[in-house]
């Protein structure tokens, strides 16, 4: 389906959708970040990079797996927490962040389904607008087998013309969520789709970062674990979270059991994030570290995203967002990291 | 002012004769305007070495890695380590050496001076040239910056972008040094405290309010904490374990550690995290905002550094990293001082 | 929800026996389900056990599939989970979700002799197979078995091996003279050597300390052992056990899911981050 949306009615289009909870990028002293939307005639869409992606809302930081109590006479009592989730839209989604929800939706779907990771997906539509301009002096998008228009996780994509939004739904979901507010849409017209498609085009070559022959790296990186890279590009990490915590893709979470602070005998079992930057992420309880340094877990970082994934799944775990690089403290950049890989030994 | 040519030449002097194992300074990154840290290995690296208003990071901080790599050798190279060091920097050597975690011969000490500036704030210069390109940022004689972008060369006034830390900084020049570049340069600001005052004025709840808001957002990536020159400690609070834990560490030992902090992201868990942490600066904090710069999330932490290192001015007239012969605050209990529960 | 992986299944402790005292304490446990379970589990499969309130460690499962009575599990304490465990008595409930694993490919084994070489705890997850192979004796060829540990005190299942002797080889030995010690006296990797084990029509399976495993691959590869004749189980610490969290990958494999069994011609290719 595809429809025209003038950019005075978008507030209008939100109100018809007062059903569904609705999460849009909110902009804030010195970042824009996704938060639940109460008055529509507040949306704005000229946001840049998100600081986190919509992963927060599919993947929480925390969710709660059960709740348990050590009852008298022995017996266990485990009690899932009763759903909260309600149908959510996502809106003013960035292609990257999308594609980063289609990379966890394969992790989630294994051999073993994550039954709460999907429970939450499945209620959550992605209406995404296309970057005409990159939301990021560090987009990369072009790179990992993205682009600033790419349709990949939406169920509508919106791209911004003149004054109005050209509006392409692409699943069931996404006609319901037009459909609810019909009249305010119009049809395209000729000029609509050339505007569109020239926006597109013209999006592609405002990008400024670029990794070249990315395919060539996937297989160096086979022959490279032993590489001396590792220590010289991770001399100065500081093991902190930020590169995984606001990675689209970065998935890996930790199991701890929370105790009541009313009753030792009661609590909860929750799933946290976590991450291979942390020196207790690998850690055994004797003390053992198989990743005992900054080298080594630079190096799972980079093999993950562009080699075990590569293997696993056939796609690059990174979408190309460039959040890794302008946060990192300390100025690693993954793209001069790829490069040095691509070029070692040459 | 510092001239790059001259702290280029005291680098190589020391790297070229052996005098330090290796250097860390700064350097441009590969796409950007704001230095990133370096390590120079070989004196023909050192062409790279950069110095200007945005060597924001304090470098002090990797001497704790140095420390922990040379603890895991057998025979460690004992030579020195070279640091380039600011004002404040420097300060973060002195609380090292007076807590006894380095020692004096263990670092070379390039310090260099801010002049009558400091650094800029990247946000700041952000929001001043929205959207344009800056490739360079250089101090100037006088209290401005020249700003570099696509479009020519600007002067900015340092007001207008540099971190409100260097507003109140009142050691622009390092304290502690084997060599000093750009000369002494003394600052009297007229209030050091100044940006409290905004906070302090508010009531009881305004402020629990501003920091419930603020400390929610925290996800708990701990880039404050790993980006402290004094968070060094094997043990913290907010570890599921603890790192020092060997092969004959007692099962009891590990099984026993207590779970001060949940890994949840939770306000109360959070600010379980912040307040211990902030505490532990307490006396030991040289301002250097890192905390706060490396902030993802954009929370304020620097107000909470810097009210304590208000109050122990105001309590103990305790200045941080000045004198390392003295106790540090934190281990040390004084007749005079006015809290008397500790005896 | 249904068919939720992390939810684990209420199980009882119907049997505790300590086997080593001391510092580095191993209990063994037999639980039972409280109704129908629908667990069962292949040799060398692991479960994920629950202390609610403390937290899940991965254990293997030193039953054999055919014991279908109970669920055994040996446990080394050394940490908060484990040491919790070693707290329980008979009669309490526990926590258990799995079978996770591949387990070991023992339908690939038929006819032939099986070496099992342990050390330590390490007995724990070849406990299954050998008991599997010693409840179907005539699948397979001789059945030999090379463990020790740094004393006597700290073998384990000291009874049962008592009991096999009758059954198959089995070569003890500690890492120092003691009194009273009749068997060999050394690491296992030259108690491995002494014996001198055939490589014809056979498999070698060890698992032990990681220095142990190095050392035992090695002397068998000495022995004329081919690297798709030496079978290894590998440990990282896990939490999902479902190939999710991201934590016990040794390159491309999840060891909860892709492992925890290797033969070496396999973990040779794997980076060594284990």
């Amino acid at each position: 389906m595809e429809k025209i949306l003038t950019k005075k009615a978008l507030p209008q289009w939100l109100i018809k959708l007062n059903a569904y909870q609705i999460y849009a990028p909110v902009k804030k002293e010195n970042h824009w970040s996704y938060e639940a939307l109460d008055k529509p005639e507040s949306i704005r869409l000229d946001h840049l990079n998100t600081i986190q992606s919509p992963k927060m809302i599919i993947f929480p930081q925390r969710e709660v797996f059960f709740e348990f109590h050590n009852a008298e006479g022995n017996t266990l009592v485990m009690k899932e927490p009763a759903s909260e989730s309600s149908a959510t839209v996502i809106f003013g989604v960035r292609p990257c962040d999308a594609a980063g929800v289609t990379h966890q939706d394969k992790v989630f779907d294994g051999h073993f389904k994550d039954l709460y990771y999907w429970k939450r997906r499945n209620q959550t539509i992605l209406v995404g607008l296309a970057c005409n301009t990159p939301p990021s002096p560090h987009c990369f998008c072009l790179s990992v087998g993205g682009s600033p228009h790419s349709t990949a996780g939406f169920d509508i994509l919106m791209t911004e013309l003149e004054d109005s939004y050209y509006v392409e739904s692409f699943s069931k979901k996404g006609d319901t969520l037009i459909s609810l507010a019909g009249d305010i849409f119009s049809t395209p017209k000729e000029n609509d789709k050339k505007d569109k498609e020239k926006a597109h085009s013209d999006s592609e070559k405002k990008l400024k970062r670029h990794i070249k022959d990315l395919e060539t790296v996937p297989p160096k990186l086979k022959d490279m674990f032993d590489s001396p890279l590792w220590e010289e590009e991770s001399l100065s990490c500081i093991q902190c979270g930020i590169c995984t915590y606001l990675c689209p893709t970065c998935h890996c979470f930790d199991i701890n059991d929370e105790k009541d602070s009313s009753s030792p005998l009661s609590g909860k079992r929750v799933r946290t994030w976590d991450n291979c930057q942390f020196p207790d992420f690998t850690m055994h309880s004797s003390g053992h570290n198989p990743r005992p340094d900054r080298a080594s877990r630079l190096r799972q970082r980079i093999m993950h995203k562009f080699n075990y994934f590569v293997t696993n799944y056939k796609a690059y775990q990174c979408t190309g967002c460039g959040r890794c690089i302008d946060k990192c403290p300390v100025g690693i950049d993954i793209i001069e990291v790829l490069e040095k890989v691509r070029d070692y030994g040459k | 002012m510092v001239a790059l040519e001259d702290l280029k030449q005291e680098a190589k002097n020391v790297l070229e004769g052996g005098t330090v194992k290796y250097i860390i300074g700064y350097k441009k990154p590969a796409v950007g305007f704001m230095a990133v840290p370096a390590f120079f290995h070989k004196p023909e690296d050192l062409d790279a070495l950069v110095w200007d208003p945005t060597c924001v990071h304090n470098l002090v901080l990797f001497l704790k890695d140095e420390k922990k790599k040379k603890l895991g050798q057998k025979e460690p190279d004992e030579r020195p380590v070279g640091i380039v060091v600011k004002g404040c920097d420097s300060r973060a050597v002195n609380v090292l050496l007076q807590e006894n975690y380095i020692d004096r011969e263990n670092v070379y000490i390039l310090g260099v001076s801010c002049g009558k500036t400091g650094m800029v704030d990247l946000k700041k210069v952000r929001k001043y040239f929205k959207g344009k390109i800056i490739s360079q940022i250089d101090f100037n004689e006088n209290e401005s910056f020249t700003v570099t972008t696509t479009e020519g060369k600007v002067e900015v006034p340092a007001a207008d972008i540099f971190a409100v830390r260097c507003t109140e900084c009142i050691t622009a020049s390092p304290v502690i040094h084997d060599v000093l570049l750009g000369g002494d340069s003394v600052r009297t600001p007229e209030n050091p405290f100044g940006s409290l005052e905004e906070m302090e004025s508010k009531s009881q709840g305004q402020k629990w309010d501003f920091w419930q808001e603020q400390l929610t957002k925290c996800i708990r990536c701990y880039a404050c904490r790993s980006i402290c020159p004094m968070c060094y400690c094997d043990e913290c609070v907010v570890d599921t374990i603890n790192f020092a834990v060997y092969p004959d560490t007692p099962a009891e030992e590990k099984a026993q550690k207590i779970k001060w902090v949940e890994k949840s992201p939770t306000t109360s868990e959070n600010f379980i995290y912040h307040m211990v942490r902030a505490i532990h600066l307490a006396g030991r904090c040289v301002d250097c905002a890192e905390c706060e710069r490396a902030c993802p999330m954009d929370i304020p932490l620097r107000f909470l550094n810097k009210k304590l290192e208000k109050e122990s001015k105001k309590l103990f007239d305790y200045d941080v990293g000045y004198d390392t012969e003295i106790p540090s605050l934190i281990s040390s209990f004084r007749d005079e001082d006015p809290e008397d529960f500790i005896r | 929800m249904e068919n939720n992986h992390y939810i684990p299944k209420v199980a009882r402790i119907i049997n505790i026996k300590n086997e080593v005292e001391g510092a580095r304490a191993i209990k063994t446990f037999r639980t039972q389900f409280a109704g129908d379970d629908g667990f069962t589990h292949a040799c060398g499969q692991s479960a994920m056990l629950s202390v609610l309130g403390k937290g899940e460690s991965m254990i293997s499962i030193s039953s054999s599939p055919i014991e279908a009575e109970y669920l055994q599990f040996s446990v080394l304490k050394t940490g908060r989970v484990t040491s919790a465990l070693h707290e329980m008595k008979v009669g309490d409930m526990i926590g258990i979700r799995g079978p996770y694993g591949n387990g070991f490919p023992i339908d690939k084994w038929t006819g032939k002799n099986l070496i099992f070489i342990g050390g330590g705890i390490g007995l724990a997850p070849i406990w299954s197979v050998l008991q599997t192979a010693l409840g179907k004796k005539s699948d397979y060829g001789n059945l030999t078995l090379i463990y020790g540990s740094r004393t006597s005190k700290d073998l384990v299942f000291k009874e049962e091996l008592r009991g096999i002797k009758q059954e198959m080889a089995v070569h003890l030995s500690v890492d120092n003279e003691e009194d009273r010690w009749e068997e060999y006296v050394g690491f296992v990797p030259n108690n491995l050597l002494d014996k001198n084990p055939s490589p014809e029509n056979a498999v070698a399976i060890t698992c032990g300390p990681p220095i142990m495993i190095k050392f035992v691959i090695k002397n068998l590869q000495d022995l004329g052992f081919k690297d798709d004749q030496i079978y290894t189980t590998v440990e990282n610490k896990m939490k999902c056990g479902i190939g999710i969290c991201g934590r016990c990958n040794i390159g491309p494999h999840y060891v909860c899911k892709d492992g925890p069994i290797y033969s070496w011609a396999e973990l040779k290719k794997l980076p060594q981050e284990y």
